[in-house]
């Protein structure tokens, strides 16, 4: 074998020996024990800390609130989604209340090309009036609650009931003064929802508090199922005491609930059309000045004048009231 | 040849190799003994662990498991919830180019042949989203005529036989015995070979720790018994996650009760993440 090529030979082969003697102690103990890659890196990425928690990690400090989303069509959307990672919380603070819940909520609920029908989408510009989500929806239940009351009444018994209401809301409830509120023809959820409140004390009225208390629910299922039932014919009838041009303007706020002529599509909301003007006017002089709670009233009766109320009580008052769905 | 005599690199160059040709020599002969006690040793730790212990960690076995993940792109809203979740639960960084898992929009105008595609990366949709910090797709369809719209969430496939872990030089990625291709990052020398080898582009290279990375399937969170992030936040069940071996499990379900596909099955990756409600575009 010529000398150059025996070195290039050893060479090599002092190489391989080289390699073969140092590969056992340059490679890691666990490397080879299930294949080619090392066996401790899979105990230590599943050892990692998990960041993100669920919603089990927030229900024993925030009970009543998970009870509530956990009920509610929301209950997909875990706590994290709105309020950030709940890691290290509560230790080192408190987690956000996010302030724009336009630009959150849109995230899914903007009409969007591609998403599902089965998604429920909004036109963000044409919804509420650029109003915060937050003012008609509870995050946590973001169906409007009130429209699940039902009402299963009798109205035969209601009858015998409204003859103590009727020397203010008129034999056939439609009141004979402009002060309080027709009621014949008015929607049955509303109206049970509303002296379940009087009953309840969560509104206040120095007449209707003591009568309702001294009702039970099933007086109150059968008065809504009576009134409900009656026809409305008559109810309109004053002069208008505002400009039913100016009010129709401004009651473009109230179309999402109320509907255009003050009659809307949710029964757990009142009907306004033909209802007497100085009854509205004075309903929402006492949501704006807080006499009257309701989170949506509140909001959208602040900004309102006494002209402002005047006009838009005089617009409803003058809307036919038989222009319903359900005659 | 004077000239060579007088060279003093080359003469010093030579000094050097058959120094090294002798120690390699004497090496070899002395190594030879050793090298062959040494082999045994290697392969012997290519055993199977003591029967009875629990593999990765105590509480988890993986023998025991086979995990699958299901897209349903008929539920998908686009509100980016999960990639959001991932980047928080997994250190991705807080760009629009970097993904562990992304979700991509499929749109046919009227009257055009070719479908539009855009994700996240779309400038269009950074602007919408404020930030690449943040992530929101641009409502940009709104006045088009529109055939045909849905959304896609793409993550990696966890393939049976991965093409990414096939051209690794080092080790590095592996695909684990419940189903889960995995990245050590402590063995990743940077070379992004996988990255190129993935045909679904489900890797990408963070240059901050100079290593490839990818989707794990929350492998920290499902050896703990919880869901991956992506799949915790989806608020329509667009993600499907589960075992395989467990008959009842809602991949298990998601498989058996629907018509499901995989993205390219043709290049023999053997993907297991099931989509339905896809078309031909999607790949």
């Amino acid at each position: 074998m010529p000398k150059h090529i025996f070195r290039l030979v050893s060479l090599i082969l002092g190489f391989l020996a080289v390699a073969i003697v140092a590969k056992p102690f340059l490679t890691v103990d666990s490397f080879y024990r299930f294949g080619h890659y090392r066996a401790n890196s899979v105990t230590e990425i599943a050892s990692q800390e998990p960041v993100l928690q669920t919603a089990n990690y927030c229900k024993d400090c925030h009970t009543e609130r998970h009870a509530q989303w956990s009920a509610s069509s929301h209950k997909s959307v875990t706590c994290e989604i709105c309020h950030g990672v709940a890691l290290n919380h509560p230790e080192k603070g408190k987690l956000p209340i996010p302030k724009d819940a336009v630009k959150l909520c849109a995230l899914c609920h903007e009409a969007m090309t591609g998403r599902p029908r089965t998604q429920p989408q909004i036109q963000v510009a044409q919804h509420a009036g650029g109003q915060q989500c937050t003012v008609c929806h509870n995050p946590h239940s973001p169906k409007i609650a009130a429209a699940l009351v039902r009402v299963s009444g009798n109205a035969a018994a209601g009858k015998q009931k409204a003859a103590d209401c009727a020397a203010c809301h008129g034999t056939a409830g439609i009141s004979p003064n402009d002060t309080w509120p027709n009621l014949a023809g008015q929607n049955a959820a509303y109206l049970v929802r509303i002296l379940s409140a009087y009953k309840s004390g969560d509104q206040k009225d120095v007449a209707m508090t003591p009568l309702a208390q001294d009702l039970n629910d099933a007086d109150i299922q059968n008065l809504a199922s009576y009134y409900a039932g009656l026809s409305c014919k008559g109810a309109a009838g004053e002069k208008a005491a505002g400009d039913i041009a100016a009010g129709k303007v401004l009651s473009k706020n109230c179309v999402a609930c109320h509907g255009e002529t003050g009659i809307g599509s949710n029964p757990a909301w009142p009907k306004l059309a033909a209802q007497k003007q100085g009854y509205l006017a004075n309903a929402l002089k006492a949501f704006k000045a807080g006499l009257r709670k309701d989170p949506m009233m509140a909001s959208v009766s602040r900004g309102l004048s006494d002209t402002d109320i005047a006009d838009l009580a005089a617009y409803y008052a003058a809307q036919n009231c038989q222009t319903t769905k359900n005659p | 040849m004077n000239k060579e005599d007088s060279n003093p690199t080359l003469e010093a160059r030579r000094g050097f190799l058959a120094k090294l040709a002798g120690a390699a020599t004497c090496a070899g002969a002395a190594a030879g003994a050793a090298a062959l006690g040494a082999i045994p040793t290697v392969s012997a730790k290519t055993e199977a662990p003591p029967a009875g212990a629990s593999f990765p960690t105590k509480d988890y076995d993986w023998t025991k498991h086979q995990w699958g993940f299901g897209v349903d792109a008929t539920k998908c809203i686009g509100c980016l919830r999960c990639v959001e979740a991932c980047k928080t639960e997994n250190e991705v960084p807080r760009n629009a180019h970097q993904f562990r898992t992304w979700v991509e929009r499929y749109v046919h105008l009227e009257g055009e042949d070719e479908v539009r595609i855009d994700s996240q990366q779309d400038p269009v949709n950074i602007e919408a989203s404020g930030s690449e910090k943040e992530f929101r797709f641009a409502n940009r369809y709104k006045d088009a005529k529109v055939e045909k719209a849905f959304f896609v969430p793409k993550l990696c496939n966890h393939c049976t036989h991965p093409a990414c872990v096939q051209v690794c030089p080092t080790g590095a990625t592996y695909r684990t015995e419940d189903g889960v291709v995995l990245i050590d990052h402590g063995y990743c020398i940077g070379c992004r070979y996988c990255v190129q080898a993935c045909p679904y582009g489900a890797r990408y290279f963070n240059e901050e720790q100079g290593v490839s990375d990818k989707c794990t399937w929350c492998y920290h969170r499902i050896t703990k018994g919880l869901q991956p992030a992506c799949v915790e936040v989806c608020p329509v069940g667009a993600r499907v996650f589960g075992d395989q071996k467990d008959k009842q499990s809602p991949i298990s379900l998601f498989i058996r009760n629907n018509r499901v596909q995989v993205l390219r099955p043709e290049t023999g990756n053997a993907p297991n993440v099931f989509y339905v409600g896809i078309d031909k575009e999607v790949n």
